[in-house]
């Protein structure tokens, strides 16, 4: 009977979705675990004269752990280029990743010793606690952001979006040919109102003050045809701006994150070097 | 009269589309508006924007009140053109390209196009418009810039700074690059180098050597000698084997100076070294270096050695020798003196009465003859004209007001002086210059000895008088050891006086925080019959009261409350930074109940 019967589907690895933070139940947050516990443990039970810090043999191990860990992490950026499955996925790697970079957050700490001063040493914590808060923002935005990036198009592609603002700026341009030349100038700044053309701040904030469409729409209120597409052009861009203050909010941190990664990497050089010069 | 217009457009393929169509006339109106001449759909043009009229050999050009053009390249609110050389007429995104037309030419061609720069807004990615790309420099081109300046600023500045102190001698009164490199303020004590880094890492990547310590603390004393040191180290374990390993590899040789005085601890007190640290050789010294004399210590109140004071054993002609004595009952010294301590604090006997006489107080006690050293911490030599001439005196004549006092310390002087005075005299000298002849300070000879020198007055001589004095019964035999001189000789001879100056040379003793105490809790005096009892107490007494590190005793003490690592004359290391520190006071610490 048993040959006969139909064989159960094995759900392997892609059936059910798992995510990076929980790639194989945890099993990198428990190795972050274990390594930060082992720091704590060392750190409350290890004898040292005087305090501490990073130059007892402790202090040491806990440095090197670090650096190499460091070192490690940055190789997600090359690693991150070939997408492979099985054991050294990209997914694991990249659970190892953000996991035991946030272990670092205690292990460097530790390291310290709890000193901090204006000096290259306390730099390069600081760059690193910089690395690894960009980063958890990243994972937050990355585990909330992305259904609403999808909901924020509607049911439109991106180039269909700026197809559809170039569309409405034509059938303005139409439709304002019989207005006076005043009533036209503000039609042309409503044309002219470009929200790709905002920096940062206004994408991050997704506010457009004093927006062109808007003014026009309120002086412009005898002009119905025009106004009736200066509405839909409001709408078109209050759609764009949304989607690209979803697209800034996933994207800014990762221009915190690898320049301070590397300026972290600069950091660690000094501090290394500098204990070496003045061993 | 007519203008030829020639309007080219471009289709969504990009390919030119040209229309032509003429105007007649010698006027051409341009505008948004339909009914002009030149209809350009440009929101950026008026309804009614511009007219160009022919007079003569020019075109004038003139423009709606309020409006502007730009004529070859000008902005104008009217203007001309020469026919001969044509022009450029522009209104908003549209250009109007007037070309030469000879005078008698009855058409005058124009070519009109858009000019259609900023506008390929669609031909642009959208994906990257809507990516942060754009609007921030590239990620790459930041990690390359604040990686240069971490290196800048942190590596290149401070490896510039070393370097240029190695070609001039600076005042480091002011801040240098290198500091930030710093682990840590420097101790108090060194703080004067905060700015000066090379003063201690002289070499780049060679750890701080001794030599540079020794640059400033030239007199500071080492322990030991170092291959004795090396051999009484404890056997390493595995781990301390393996540590030893890795501080090689890295180039840091054990036994340094900073190995205890660590830097960059910030103004942090340096700890008393623990006990543990002299225990891991001395513990069992004898194991490793069976050829010491140093018994093996780890532990005050467990396994210390009897106090064994450096006394004078024995005498090598004038020359005291000194020797180690086990110290407790029983001791013996060789000082040459002859004195009873419980003569002298007997409540009751001679002495105190002669105390009582001379309002010195009810009997003697210590404080009588033996007077602290300012610092406190030790007593002052026992001087005889200060301490014990008041009581001990040395007048044997009165002359006129002038009491004549043999020379103390001095037996040639004394004999001298005696063969002097009776010599020249009839009367004899005093048949002794007895203890129970004593004055009153100030007195001449009491009265019994002033009769018995009368008495004496037949008595044979001078040689009488030096045989007296040196004799039992006499002055100077009283306290000290007279050494007879050969059959038929005076050279009477004093046996010399020594005393150590410490007695305890390689420990830390100090009177004062002893103070609450009794001498007599410590100093057996009041039993003591002979001046060669050496009254140093034992451990046994000072473990009434001190036990090790841990301990149940009421004073904990480490070994460096005794002992310091660097052998030096005074208090030790710990007791030194105490004091300064305001931790110690030099008055008694804590009154230990009496007697203990």
């Amino acid at each position: 009977m048993s040959a006969r019967s139909i064989p159960r589907t094995t759900l392997g690895e892609g059936a059910s979705h798992e995510g990076f933070l929980r790639h194989k139940s945890f099993r990198w947050a428990k190795v972050a675990i274990l390594l930060c516990a082992g720091a704590i443990a060392g750190y409350a039970l290890i004898d040292v004269p005087g305090r501490h810090y990073g130059g007892t043999p402790f202090g040491y191990v806990l440095g090197t752990v670090s650096v190499l860990l460091i070192l490690w992490l940055t190789m997600l950026g090359v690693r991150k280029r070939a997408m492979t499955r099985g054991r050294w996925s990209l997914k694991g790697w990249t659970s190892a990743h953000v996991w035991l970079g946030l272990s670092l957050v205690v292990l460097a700490t530790l390291h310290t010793g709890f000193r901090f001063a204006p000096d290259v040493h306390t730099l390069a914590w600081a760059l690193m606690l910089l690395v690894i808060l960009s980063g958890v923002y990243g994972i937050a935005v990355y585990a909330a952001l992305p259904p609403a990036l999808g909901d924020s198009r509607g049911e439109l592609t991106r180039p269909q979006m700026v197809d559809a603002l170039a569309k409405l700026d034509a059938q303005l341009e139409a439709a304002a040919q019989p207005l006076s030349h005043g009533q036209a100038a503000l039609v042309r700044r409503a044309l002219a109102e470009d929200p790709f053309a905002a920096g940062l701040v206004r994408r991050l904030s997704g506010s457009a003050p004093r927006s062109p469409t808007r003014r026009a729409i309120d002086r412009l209120q005898g002009e119905t045809a025009v106004v009736a597409v200066l509405e839909r052009k409001a709408a078109a861009l209050a759609q764009v701006r949304r989607h690209l203050r979803i697209r800034a909010l996933l994207e800014v941190w990762l221009y915190v994150h690898v320049p301070l990664t590397f300026a972290l990497l600069a950091a660690l050089a000094a501090h290394i070097l500098s204990v070496f010069f003045y061993w | 009269m007519a203008f030829l217009l020639r309007t080219v457009t471009a289709s969504a393929e990009g390919r030119e589309i040209v229309r032509t169509r003429r105007v007649e006339g010698d006027r051409l109106t341009i505008g948004r508006g339909p009914e002009c001449d030149v209809h350009l759909t440009d929101l950026a043009v008026a309804l009614r924007h511009a007219e160009v009229a022919r007079s003569g050999d020019r075109l004038a050009v003139s423009v709606e009140a309020g409006l502007t053009v730009a004529l070859d390249g000008r902005q104008v609110s009217s203007g001309s053109l020469a026919l001969a050389t044509g022009g450029d007429l522009r209104i908003g995104a549209h250009l109007l390209r007037f070309l030469p037309t000879p005078p008698d030419s009855g058409e005058i061609a124009v070519g009109i196009e858009r000019v259609t720069e900023g506008e390929a807004k669609l031909g642009r990615r959208a994906d990257r418009l809507f990516s942060l790309a754009p609007v921030l420099p590239g990620k790459r081109a930041m990690a390359w810039l604040l990686a240069l300046l971490v290196v800048a600023l942190c590596i290149a500045w401070p490896v510039k700074t070393f370097y240029d102190r190695q070609h001039r001698a600076e005042r480091f009164a002011r801040f240098q690059a290198d500091e930030i490199w710093s682990a840590g303020h420097l101790s108090a004590a060194h703080a004067a180098l905060q700015h000066n880094c090379s003063a201690c890492h002289v070499k780049p990547f060679e750890s701080v050597r001794d030599a540079a310590c020794a640059a400033c603390h030239r007199d500071i004393h080492g322990h030991a000698d170092p291959f004795r040191l090396a051999r009484a180290q404890p056997d390493l374990t595995a781990w301390g084997r393996f540590q030893l390993r890795v501080k090689q590899a890295f180039n840091l040789p054990p036994g340094r100076c900073i190995d205890c005085h660590t830097e960059h601890q910030g103004p942090q007190k340096m700890a008393p070294t623990p006990q543990r640290f002299c225990a891991d050789c001395h513990g069992s010294l004898h194991a490793k270096l069976p050829d010491t004399r140093i018994g093996d210590a780890g532990d005050f109140g467990r396994l210390h050695p009897d106090l064994r004071p450096a006394a004078i054993v024995g005498w090598n002609g004038e020359r005291a020798v000194l020797g180690r004595l086990a110290a407790g009952p029983g001791a013996r010294e060789d000082n040459g003196l002859k004195f009873p301590h419980a003569l002298h604090l007997s409540a009751t006997g001679g002495a105190a009465q002669m105390a009582r006489r001379l309002g010195i107080g009810r009997s003697l006690d210590c404080a009588s003859c033996h007077r602290p050293e300012p610092e406190g911490a030790r007593y002052q030599l026992v001087v005889m004209e200060r301490d014990c001439a008041s009581c001990h005196s040395l007048a044997f004549a009165r002359s006129g007001g002038t009491v004549r006092t043999l020379r103390h310390g001095d037996p040639a002087q004394v004999i001298a002086d005696l063969r002097d005075y009776y010599g020249f005299r009839t009367a004899s000298p005093p048949s002794s210059l007895a203890p129970a002849a004593r004055r009153l300070p100030g007195e001449a000879p009491a009265v019994s000895t002033r009769i018995r020198f009368e008495a004496g007055a037949h008595a044979p001589g001078p040689e009488a008088a030096i045989r007296a004095v040196f004799s039992r019964g006499g002055a100077c035999y009283d306290c000290h050891q007279v050494e007879a001189p050969p059959a038929g000789s005076l050279a009477y001879r004093i046996h010399p006086v020594a005393f150590p100056e410490r007695y305890v040379r390689h420990g830390w003793f100090d009177h004062r925080p002893h103070a609450a105490q009794s001498c007599g809790s410590c100093h057996q005096a009041a039993r003591s019959n002979a001046a060669s009892d050496l009254l140093i107490p034992g451990i046994v007494t000072c473990r009434g009261c001190h036990g090790g590190e841990r301990t149940s005793k009421p004073v904990a003490s480490p070994c460096a409350m005794c002992h310091s690592y660097h052998a030096r004359p005074g208090a030790p290391a710990m007791v030194v930074r105490q004091r300064l520190r305001g931790e110690r006071r030099a008055e008694p610490a804590a009154v230990v109940g009496e007697g203990q």
